[in-house]
């Protein structure tokens, strides 16, 4: 390969002895160019989410009591402790902010330098964009480092963003950088492991799922060290702990950035190494043939096109379900060290079992958001067949719009429930193998309760779908919307009407005497309407053409 | 001959860009029928209106006696598709693609499967993402040619093959004619329209602004002439229909439309001709008498039709 770029060097008259990374700033434009309309809304989602937390921190709490009392209820359930870190500090504006954002803003960075580097490498090569651009007179690596460079300029200005945002809203500057510090080394990081992934998947949605995956695992071990007892030490074993470790707000320490640095540069000579070890369009994880003939029919096409999809969540449910469960163990520690559970147990205004289920909830929310994740993308899986010219082909064959569909509406409707009662289940099982008494009936249950909510989820996708494809994209935001709604609303004293608005919100918890199960038929109706509405607008609008 | 596709008034819109304007179209049973336009001209919409991929805004629009919208099942199976740019699954190998439309289509035959997988040396164990453009244009071929459809509806299936290839795909659809199939071919590639189609229709801004079986097109466009005189052509410029001519010494160049043609031939005799060249007019020609002109107006008006 060396040996081609020397000899196309001179005909250039650029440059005679090029380095494996001649070019690379000239790619760098270019990736800068392309990529301008899409890094900005993670930019600004990333950098302005804590700021709005900043500010709206003054108007929820009027004495540094109640934000004391809610960290104290918050100290009670330690879901919130696996999901979004402890809250050491809620009595200052920054400590609050810290906590309610620290892992989003890590997760979401993260994903930001992931999708990045895959788009300019190995997604590139698979569209053929690569090659064109690898005639041109570029050194070896010089594709790879102008991807992992601007994954790295974008965490600086995440950094830089959140930082200044926060002091803007009049933050003080330590706390502000370390926050931005830990989302921009989170950034760092995972750039470096997409450029490794990238090596080793052969598509842009493999190396995307590898990343994503080490993203996932990092995600959950930081949050067992948080939870279990004498489990800290997790926190160091991966990129998400260290970034943890900065502690904003309350230590700002930014030693741990060190270490991301480190991470960053050495994954990315792995990569430049992996990369002189394959070949342009391969990966190291090859692709096979396959079979000469099939017997596919349209039910079995997209069972095999969400395959993927399908097993991926199934782990994940019954994975996070498990931790969880594991998690439900530490109850009884946490409960007497608590003097504020130890005195709402005295006065009898919880018993332990009604806390535990209220922590059990929390989490089943979380398994619930994965399943509302899984259905919509099953809809809009079945969206890019038409995206791509596929479906076309296969409409033109004797099959009527509603047979095509409908394989896909069953996989939507009974995938996310199966995943649901696979965690739930999963959940309660682990947690009564480490000793705990949670009945597992009332478990499955209460997850299996969230179900009619996902169907509304997948139900809004179809409608877009059916209706108005241009913006089916839309059904991502009313999930985030919901997740965001449910877990923060209460603790942000939301209006009740403002938080009936989440089918998830009025679920109602089985354990009462006399649950109320209106808003969820509510949901069922609700989601069978537009799934009819979505249906007859499928069957009866062109489809779109590329 | 009945009809396979009959088309009148077509028009369809795509919000304020209008891709069809009263489109009249008539496709005969057992006839190879050259669909011929640039990109853009309304091909592909047309064909997706035939197929009940997209609904017709106004006109009647019959296919093997039934309505493209309502009777998609029925008529399905009785017609076979290659789009003009076929996209694959990622996973699937070609020949679980084939076997997939095949089993849609409620079989297909297996003879002809193995005898199109030979002839157009294509390999169905390859997954669709390895493909290159020419290949995947082959799997849909070899779905479509070995289903039992009555009608072919075929966009630009040779884009993307080689010469090779292309020579190949006409031999096959020669042989699919022996069948009493019928064949809609949209294409841009002239040479192919022209020794495939026994009529044409050529399609301009979402109308079909001639059709007609390639001599009949021929017979009311002009023949180019060029002729090595004894003496003057003086005789010539009286003649009706005879246009663009160049007198070079001895040598004359003109273009006259059939109706001048025998008066010219006359002209021709009585100037002691010792050279002719008459060439009828090609496709080309004919093509570029709709399209040649697209900047110029007025020669657009001169050559009406």
């Amino acid at each position: 390969m060396n040996g081609a770029h020397a000899a196309r060097a001179p005909l250039s008259g650029i440059s005679v002895t090029g380095t494996p990374l001649t070019g690379t700033l000239a790619l760098l434009r270019h990736a800068v160019r392309l990529d301008r309309w899409k890094l900005l809304p993670w930019l600004l989602v990333i950098g302005i989410f804590p700021t709005v937390s900043y500010s709206v921190y003054g108007s929820l709490f009027s004495t540094p009591l109640e934000a004391k009392a809610l960290q104290l209820s918050l100290g009670t359930n330690p879901a919130f402790s696996l999901l979004f870190g402890p809250a050491t500090d809620l009595g200052t504006a920054a400590g609050f902010t810290a906590w309610r954002v620290q892992m989003f803003g890590m997760f979401f960075a993260a994903l930001m330098a992931v999708f990045t580097v895959t788009r300019h490498t190995r997604a590139a090569e698979e569209s053929g964009r690569a090659e064109l651009l690898d005639s041109g007179v570029v050194g070896r690596h010089a594709r790879l480092a102008s991807a992992v460079v601007l994954a790295w300029l974008a965490s600086a200005a995440v950094t830089v963003l959140v930082g200044v945002a926060l002091m803007v809203a009049g933050s003080a500057p330590a706390p502000a950088f370390a926050l931005g510090g830990a989302f921009g080394g989170m950034g760092l990081a995972f750039a470096g492991v997409a450029a490794v992934t990238a090596q080793l998947g052969s598509t842009g949605r493999t190396a995307n799922t590898l990343a994503a995956t080490v993203l996932g695992v990092g995600y959950l071990l930081r949050g067992l060290g948080d939870t279990l007892d004498d489990s800290r030490w997790l926190l160091w074993t991966n990129p998400m702990g260290w970034a943890e470790e900065i502690r904003p707000a309350s230590e700002n320490d930014l030693r741990p950035l060190l270490l991301l640095l480190a991470a960053a540069l050495a994954l990315t000579l792995l990569a430049a190494w992996l990369e002189s070890r394959r070949d342009f369009g391969a990966g190291l994880i090859a692709s096979r043939g396959g079979p000469a003939r099939g017997t596919l029919g349209t039910w079995r096409l997209t069972a095999r096109l969400n395959r993927g999809a399908f097993w991926t969540w199934g782990v994940v449910f019954v994975a996070l379900g498990s931790v969880y469960g594991l998690v439900a163990t530490t109850m009884s520690g946490i409960f007497n060290d608590n003097p504020f559970v130890k005195q709402m147990i005295a006065f009898r205004l919880a018993t332990e079992e009604q806390l535990l289920f209220a922590f059990v909830e929390v989490l089943l929310l979380v398994l619930a958001f994965i399943g509302g994740v899984f259905g919509i993308q099953v809809i809009l899986r079945f969206h890019t067949e038409e995206d791509e010219g596929r479906a076309e082909w296969m409409l033109s064959a004797p099959l009527a719009r509603l047979s095509y569909v409908m394989p896909t509406v069953v996989l939507a409707a009974l995938g996310p429930a199966v995943g649901m009662a696979a965690g739930s289940a999963a959940l309660a099982t682990s947690a009564r193998l480490a000793g705990s008494e949670l009945d597992t009936a009332q478990v499955v249950f209460q997850g299996l309760a969230e179900v009619p909510a996902l169907w509304l989820a997948a139900a809004v996708a179809l409608f877009l779908v059916g209706l108005a494809p241009r913006v089916r994209a839309g059904a991502w935001l009313l999930l985030v919307y919901w997740l965001l709604l449910t877990m923060f609303g209460p603790v942000l004293k939301a209006p009740d009407w403002l938080l009936s608005t989440s089918p998830f919100h009025v679920v109602p918890n089985v354990l009462e005497s006399n649950p109320d199960w209106l808003p969820v038929l509510w949901t069922t109706l609700l989601a069978a309407a537009l799934l009819l509405a979505g249906l007859a607008g499928y069957r009866r609008r062109d489809l779109m053409s590329r | 001959m009945a009809a396979v596709v009959s088309i009148t008034g077509l028009t369809k819109s795509f919000g304020r860009s209008m891709a069809l304007d009263g489109l009249d179209l008539e496709v005969s049973e057992g006839e190879v029928h050259g669909f011929l336009g640039p990109n853009g001209a309304g091909k592909s919409t047309t064909l997706r209106i035939l197929l009940g991929l997209l609904r017709a805004d106004s006109g009647t629009v019959r296919v093997l006696d039934g309505d493209p919208w309502r009777d998609v099942v029925t008529l399905h199976r009785r017609i076979a598709y290659v789009p003009g740019d076929v996209s694959l699954w990622p996973g699937l190998s070609g020949g679980e693609a084939i076997d997939l439309l095949g089993r849609l289509r409620g079989g297909l035959d297996e003879r002809r499967r193995a005898e199109l997988l030979d002839t157009f040396e294509l390999d169905p164990t390859v997954r669709g993402h390895a493909y290159s453009k020419g290949n995947r244009q082959k799997v849909a071929i070899v779905a479509a040619l070995s289903s039992n459809a009555e009608l072919l509806i075929l966009d630009e299936p040779t884009s993307g093959l080689d010469p090779l290839m292309e020579a190949t795909f006409r031999q096959e659809i020669r042989r699919e004619l022996t069948l009493g199939r019928s064949v809609l071919l949209s294409s841009h590639i002239l040479a192919e329209v022209e020794s495939l189609a026994d009529r044409i229709s050529i399609i301009r801004r979402g109308k079909v602004v001639e059709t007609g079986s390639l001599e009949q097109m021929r017979s009311h466009a002009r023949t180019n002439v060029a002729a090595t005189l004894s003496d003057g052509a003086a005789g010539l410029t009286g003649i009706p229909g005879v246009e663009g001519l160049r007198i070079e010494g001895s040598r004359v160049h003109f273009s006259v439309d059939a109706g001048g043609l025998a008066a010219a031939m006359n002209v021709l005799s009585g100037h002691g001709v010792s050279a002719l060249t008459v060439t009828p007019p090609s496709l080309e020609d004919l093509f570029l008498q709709h399209y040649g002109e697209r900047g110029g107006q007025e020669q657009g008006q001169r050559r009406p039709q």
